[in-house]
């Protein structure tokens, strides 16, 4: 990469107050920390080591050491405190603490709230961003936050949607996380001994089980009937599609002389498939393979004779 | 040659910063490293060093206080305007900050988050305690647009840009706020064709976006909200339907709803919905198994939509 010599400039007044308060910190963590490889952090030592105030003795120069790997600076000179923040930093941090507060209820939220108050105190600006809160979080959110950092096992009863059953669940959770409009916990399922993504509204109740031993090994696939290789043709209508599934989607064509694209998907679950096409009316059509074009017609005729008793 | 620029430049920087009254010029070119070459050279190299130093944000002071340089001005960098203030935090409070700023992933903020981050911990913050908190936010980071936008609202500059519709492909707006709302990024403005305030999906710009050189071109109305333009989620215009569900089925419709009655070999509940195809999507889930009996206009709306799929 070529780096302007402002570029430069910026990251070396950073060093050197950093390094002040991370005295004996690794290239390696040091590079990491910058977002920059060792080497550069290396030339840049090299350089604001030859820094200095006019005369330019020894004395007046910032005096470091770095050997062996590990960096240590006995006299910064001017550099004893960091730069001010920029708009972009400042927004940028203050923008990510509305994220983290839109995801939580709990105490935490207040405490996300001073903090930003106290941060704006020192600066004034404005922010071109606004992050909207509007969801309601779990009852078990800090559940099973405190389960996963202690890495104990949970009971909980679930409502699946896909099986359309409630079941009872050991599971040893791994991470949570909100997209697409819902939160959802990964967490490995002894009961299935499978991986299993689970949607936080759908559990119904959860209890902590402390630390026991999880048999089985996390990562193991479950068996899901998958669907391989569908393509799909969807309308302008159902663009939003797209928007929201683009994880499973492979590639796009356009459908030239339309406004329609050509999706090809990758592998998933065939009856999440089949409801989602239904849910869209007609502006989903499968044309691959053809016998889940005709599942999906056969499907609807059974829905159709419910109300039309045909 | 990149090598030396950056020396001279921090050079500069220290000696501004260390000294209590003015330098003149002719003291800097003389004194500090990194001036060479003609006077002429010195002048113009210390001229653009100046506008360097500025456009890193650093604030250089010009003054002519002393008065044994009276022609000359002399130069400064006022340590109270070079110098990070923020009230005391806490080791909590910034790792507050850092959890939080993971969520820029790849996105063009991820760095400036970073570096302002890294400037609050050469602040001698002790370390941080750990958090429970865990829960992630997943969300598509729109690349370049951010940091353009917030630069276009920021200096009041006009935006045009196409956007997927299937009316009015290239928009002119006066943009106010970027919004981040259930998951995606939206922006907000005065939409100059259609003289009013609408809310585009970023994710639906079709190019980049292309912001007006002059600047100040347009008020940002006092008190904007920019939440109040959202679509709005309504207690008033929710609807109530009834359902048949036949025994053990549908079990987060059950658990969501009100059972009323039994129905031969279904049972009625009442739920509640706030817009119709998000709920027909929810039912159609469950195929043959429930049976919307109220209102008519969603059984008809349902209809309509399998209709659509076998047409």
């Amino acid at each position: 990469m070529n780096e302007s010599a402002l570029e430069r400039t910026a990251r070396a007044l950073d060093l050197v107050p950093y390094l002040l308060e991370h005295q004996g910190i690794s290239i390696t963590e040091l590079a990491n920390v910058f977002g920059v490889t060792e080497k550069q952090i290396n030339q840049d030592l090299v350089l604001i080591h030859m820094c200095g105030l006019p005369g330019y003795t020894p004395l007046e120069l910032i005096d470091m050491y770095y050997e062996d790997g590990y960096v240590t600076v006995s006299d910064p000179q001017s550099f004893k405190r960091p730069r001010k923040m920029g708009r972009s930093e400042m927004v940028s941090i203050l923008v990510s603490l509305d994220l983290l507060k839109s995801m939580r209820s709990d105490a935490l939220r207040n405490e996300i709230e001073e903090l930003q108050t106290k941060l704006l105190s020192s600066l004034q600006f404005e922010n071109p961003f606004v992050v909207v809160q509007d969801f309601d979080d779990s009852p078990f959110l800090q559940d099973l936050e405190r389960a996963i950092s202690k890495s104990s096992t949970l009971r909980i009863v679930y409502l699946s949607g896909n099986k359309d059953e409630r079941t009872e669940r050991i599971i040893f959770p791994l991470e949570i996380y909100r997209a697409n409009q819902a939160t959802y916990l990964n967490a490995w399922c002894q009961t299935s001994n499978a991986d299993r993504t689970f949607r936080l509204d759908r559990i119904i109740s959860c209890e902590l089980l402390g630390n026991s031993d999880v048999s089985g090994a996390p990562g193991q696939r479950d068996l899901i009937l998958e669907q391989e290789g569908a393509v799909i043709l969807i309308n302008k209508s159902a663009r939003n599609f797209v928007e929201d599934n683009r994880a499973i989607i492979k590639n796009i064509e356009e459908v030239s002389g339309s406004e329609e694209l050509l999706v090809k998907l990758n592998p998933v679950d065939s009856d999440w498939l089949v409801r989602t096409v239904l849910g869209f009316g007609g502006g989903i059509s499968v044309k691959e393979p053809l016998e889940l074009a005709n599942d999906i017609t056969s499907r609807v005729q059974a829905i159709q004779k419910v109300y039309l008793g045909k | 040659m990149s090598d030396n620029k950056t020396e001279r430049l921090i050079n500069l920087t220290l000696a501004l910063l260390a000294t209590k009254r003015y330098l003149t010029k002719s003291e800097i070119l003389e004194n500090v490293a990194g001036y060479k070459g003609t006077q002429e050279a010195k002048e113009r190299m210390f001229e653009r060093d100046k506008d360097d130093l500025r456009s890193l944000g650093i604030e250089i002071e010009v003054g002519d206080l002393d008065v044994f340089f009276e022609d000359e001005p002399g130069y400064r960098i006022p340590r109270k305007s070079y110098e990070l203030v923020v009230p005391e935090l806490t080791g909590r409070e910034l790792a507050l900050i850092s959890i939080a700023s993971n969520y820029w992933n790849d996105s063009i903020l991820a760095p400036s988050a970073q570096s302002g981050i890294r400037k609050l911990q050469s602040l001698g913050i002790p370390a941080a305690v750990d958090f429970d908190f865990r829960i992630k936010y997943r969300f598509e980071n729109p690349t370049q647009v951010l940091e353009e936008l917030s630069t276009a609202i920021n200096q009041r500059s006009k935006v045009t840009f196409s956007y997927d519709s299937t009316t009015l492909k290239i928009r002119h707006l006066e943009p106010y706020r970027v919004l981040f709302w259930n998951g995606f990024w939206y922006l907000i403005g005065m939409d100059l064709d259609r003289k009013e305030i609408r809310l585009f999906k970023l994710s639906r710009l079709v190019s980049g976006i292309d912001i007006s050189k002059k600047r100040n071109e347009f008020q940002i109305p006092t008190n904007f909200e920019a939440a109040a333009f959202l679509p709005k989620s309504d207690v008033a215009v929710l609807h109530r339907a009834k359902i048949n569900i036949r025994k053990d089925s549908a079990l987060i419709l059950r658990n969501r709803g009100t059972f009323i009655e039994q129905d031969g070999e279904y049972e009625t509940f009442e739920l509640s919905y706030e817009n119709e195809i998000t709920f027909l999507r929810e039912l159609i889930w469950y195929e043959t198994n429930i049976k919307i009996i109220e209102p008519v206009s969603l059984q008809n709306a349902l209809l309509v939509l399998l209709g659509g799929v076998v047409k």
